[in-house]
C-alpha cells in the first residue's frame, strides 16, 4: 500500500476530525444554553442550525473535490486533514507546490511525491505555514472584541449599521468578482473567471431570493420556510447555470481572461 | 462585556491552544512513523516562500472578520478555515434570518451555532466523501470536469452570494452603493486582483461610506436593518 494512504494516515486524520467535532460540539452546546437564558426561542436556533447545515452541503462537497485535485501528488489523507483545518485550495496548493520546488522538485504537485522525505516537508510546511491566525487569536480577539463593545455602548445605532456595512461590504467583494474579475488567460480553468456562466448564477439566485422574500411576505403560512429560502436560492441557481451551460450555445459560454 | 463572553474568550483560548498543539503534531507523527525529517535548509526555504504572504493576510483576516464572526465563531472558524466561502455566509444568513446584530449578545449565540453546525456539516461531509472516494470513486465522478454537474460546483460562490446579497441588499441598499460601485471599478481596472484584497476594499468602503451618510443625517437606525 502506498505509504501516503496507510492505515497510520487514516488514524491520524480520524483523530483530526474527532477533535474538530468535538470542539465544534462543545461551543453548540453552550451557544444553545445560553440562547435559552437569553430567551431566544427553540424554533430560532434549530433554523439557524438547519439553514447552515443545508448552506454547508455544496461547499463542503466542493472542498472534496480540491482534495481530488491534491491527492494524485500528496495522496488522499494529508489533503483531507489540511482542508478539514485551516486550509483552503489556494494556500494548501502553493505550499505544496513551494515545499517541493524549494527540495529541487520542478514538477511539483502534478506528479506523484514517492518519497517519505519530500512527503514530510511538504507536511511540515503546509501545517508551520497555516497556523498564524491560531498564534495570534488568543492574543488579539479579546481586546479586539472589547474595543468593539466599547464601541458599540457609545451609540447603538451607529454600531448597527457599521456591521450591516461589513457584511455588506464583503458581500459586495464576491458578488463584484462574479461579475468582473477575470481568470488567468495561461491557465485553462473552469470557473476561476467571471462570465456567461458566474453572471447566470448571480442573477438567477438573486431572482429566486427576492421572489422567495416576496412569497413569505405575503402568504403567512410560507414563514416557516424563510431559513429555507436562501439555501434553496443557491441550489436553484446552480440549477438554472446547469440549464444555460446545456441549452446555451458554447460559444456564448464565455469567462472574461487577463 | 458579559460573563459568558468572559467564559467563551477563556474557552476559546483553551481549544485554541489545544488545536495548535495537535496540529504541529501531524508532521511531527509523519516524520516520525515514517523515520523521514525534513533537512531545515528545506522546510525554512520552503516556509519563507509561503510565509511572505500568508502570515501577513493571517493578520488581516483575524482583524477583518472578527468583527463579523463573533467571539466563539471567530475561534472556531479559524480552527476549520474556509471562513469567506462557509463561515462568514452561514453567520451572514442566520443573523439576517433571525434579525439579530452581530453586535448584541443574542448575535453572538446564532453566530456561534450557524458556524458550530457548518463546522460539524462540512467536517462529517469530507470525511464521508474522502471515504466514499476512496472506496468507489463517487465524489470524483460527480465534481470532475467530465460530470455533467461540474460546471454547477464552479460556480457554488456566485449563487452563494447572490442568495444572501439579494436579502442583505434589499433590507441595506442604502449601504450597498458605493462599496459595489469602488469594487467594480477596481475589477475593471485590474479584474485579476484576489478575493482577499477585495473584501478589504469591500468592508474599508462600506464602513468609511456608512459613517460619513450616518454623520451627514442621510441613515436611520432603520437602514441597519433594525426597526425597534
Amino acid at each position: 500500500m502506498d505509504f501516503k494512504s496507510s492505515s497510520f494516515m487514516y488514524i491520524l486524520g480520524f483523530g483530526v476530525v474527532l477533535f474538530v467535532l468535538v470542539q465544534s460540539t462543545f461551543f453548540l452546546v453552550r451557544a444553545i444554553k445560553r440562547g435559552k437564558e437569553l430567551g431566544i426561542s427553540s424554533q430560532k436556533m434549530k433554523s439557524t442550525a438547519l439553514q447552515s447545515a443545508l448552506f454547508s452541503i455544496a461547499p463542503a462537497i466542493s472542498i472534496v473535490a480540491t482534495v481530488i485535485v491534491l491527492s494524485s501528488a500528496l495522496g488522499v489523507v494529508l489533503p483531507w486533514i489540511r482542508l478539514t483545518v485551516i486550509g483552503n485550495l489556494q494556500y494548501e496548493t502553493s505550499s505544496a507546490q513551494a515545499a517541493l520546488n524549494a527540495m529541487g522538485n520542478s514538477a511539483g504537485i502534478s506528479a506523484a511525491i514517492t518519497s517519505p522525505e519530500q512527503f514530510s516537508t511538504v507536511a511540515w510546511v503546509m501545517t508551520v505555514g497555516s497556523v498564524m491566525p491560531l498564534v495570534i487569536l488568543p492574543f488579539v480577539l479579546k481586546k479586539l472584541q472589547t474595543g468593539i463593545g466599547k464601541a458599540v455602548g457609545k451609540d447603538k445605532v451607529w454600531a448597527n449599521l457599521m456591521s450591516a456595512a461589513a457584511f455588506i461590504g464583503l458581500i459586495c467583494a464576491f458578488i463584484g468578482r462574479a461579475i468582473l474579475g477575470t481568470g488567468d488567460k495561461n491557465a485553462d480553468i473552469i470557473g476561476d473567471g467571471a462570465g456567461t456562466l458566474s453572471i447566470t448564477g448571480l442573477l438567477s439566485s438573486v431572482a429566486f431570493m427576492l421572489i422567495f422574500t416576496y412569497l413569505i411576505k405575503k402568504i403567512p403560512k410560507l414563514q416557516k420556510l424563510e431559513s429555507f429560502a436562501m439555501p434553496l436560492s443557491m441550489f436553484l441557481g446552480m440549477g438554472v447555470v446547469l440549464l444555460v451551460n446545456h441549452f446555451l450555445p458554447s460559444a456564448y459560454i464565455v469567462e472574461w481572461r487577463y | 462585556m458579559s460573563d459568558y463572553f468572559n467564559k467563551t474568550h477563556t474557552w476559546g483560548r483553551i481549544w485554541t491552544a489545544a488545536a495548535l498543539a495537535i496540529f504541529l503534531c501531524i508532521p511531527v507523527a509523519i516524520s516520525v512513523h515514517f523515520n523521514a525529517w525534513p533537512k531545515a535548509e528545506y522546510f525554512f526555504k520552503g516556509l519563507a516562500a509561503v510565509a511572505v504572504i500568508f502570515y501577513p493576510t493571517a493578520v488581516i483576516e483575524v482583524i477583518s472578520y472578527a468583527p463579523l464572526l463573533g467571539a466563539a465563531g471567530t475561534y472556531l472558524s479559524f480552527v476549520t478555515g474556509n471562513i469567506a466561502n462557509l463561515k462568514l455566509p452561514c453567520t451572514i444568513s442566520a443573523l439576517e434570518t433571525t434579525g439579530y446584530s452581530a453586535t448584541e449578545e443574542e448575535g453572538e449565540v446564532i453566530s456561534t451555532i450557524a458556524v458550530a453546525v457548518s463546522s460539524i456539516v462540512t467536517t462529517v461531509i469530507i470525511a464521508l466523501g474522502v471515504l466514499l472516494m476512496s472506496v468507489t470513486g463517487f465524489i470524483t465522478s460527480i465534481t470532475s470536469p467530465d460530470s455533467p454537474l461540474y460546471p454547477a460546483f464552479q460556480q457554488i460562490l456566485p449563487c452563494l452570494f447572490g442568495a444572501i446579497g439579494a436579502g442583505y441588499f434589499y433590507k441595506h441598499y442604502k449601504l450597498a452603493v458605493a462599496p459595489l460601485a469602488v469594487i467594480l471599478i477596481v475589477l475593471a481596472i485590474n479584474g485579476g486582483i484576489q478575493t482577499g484584497i477585495l473584501i478589504v476594499i469591500g468592508v474599508v468602503t462600506a464602513l468609511l461610506a456608512t459613517h460619513l451618510m450616518y454623520k451627514g443625517g442621510l441613515l436611520t437606525k432603520k437602514d441597519g436593518g433594525f426597526d425597534e
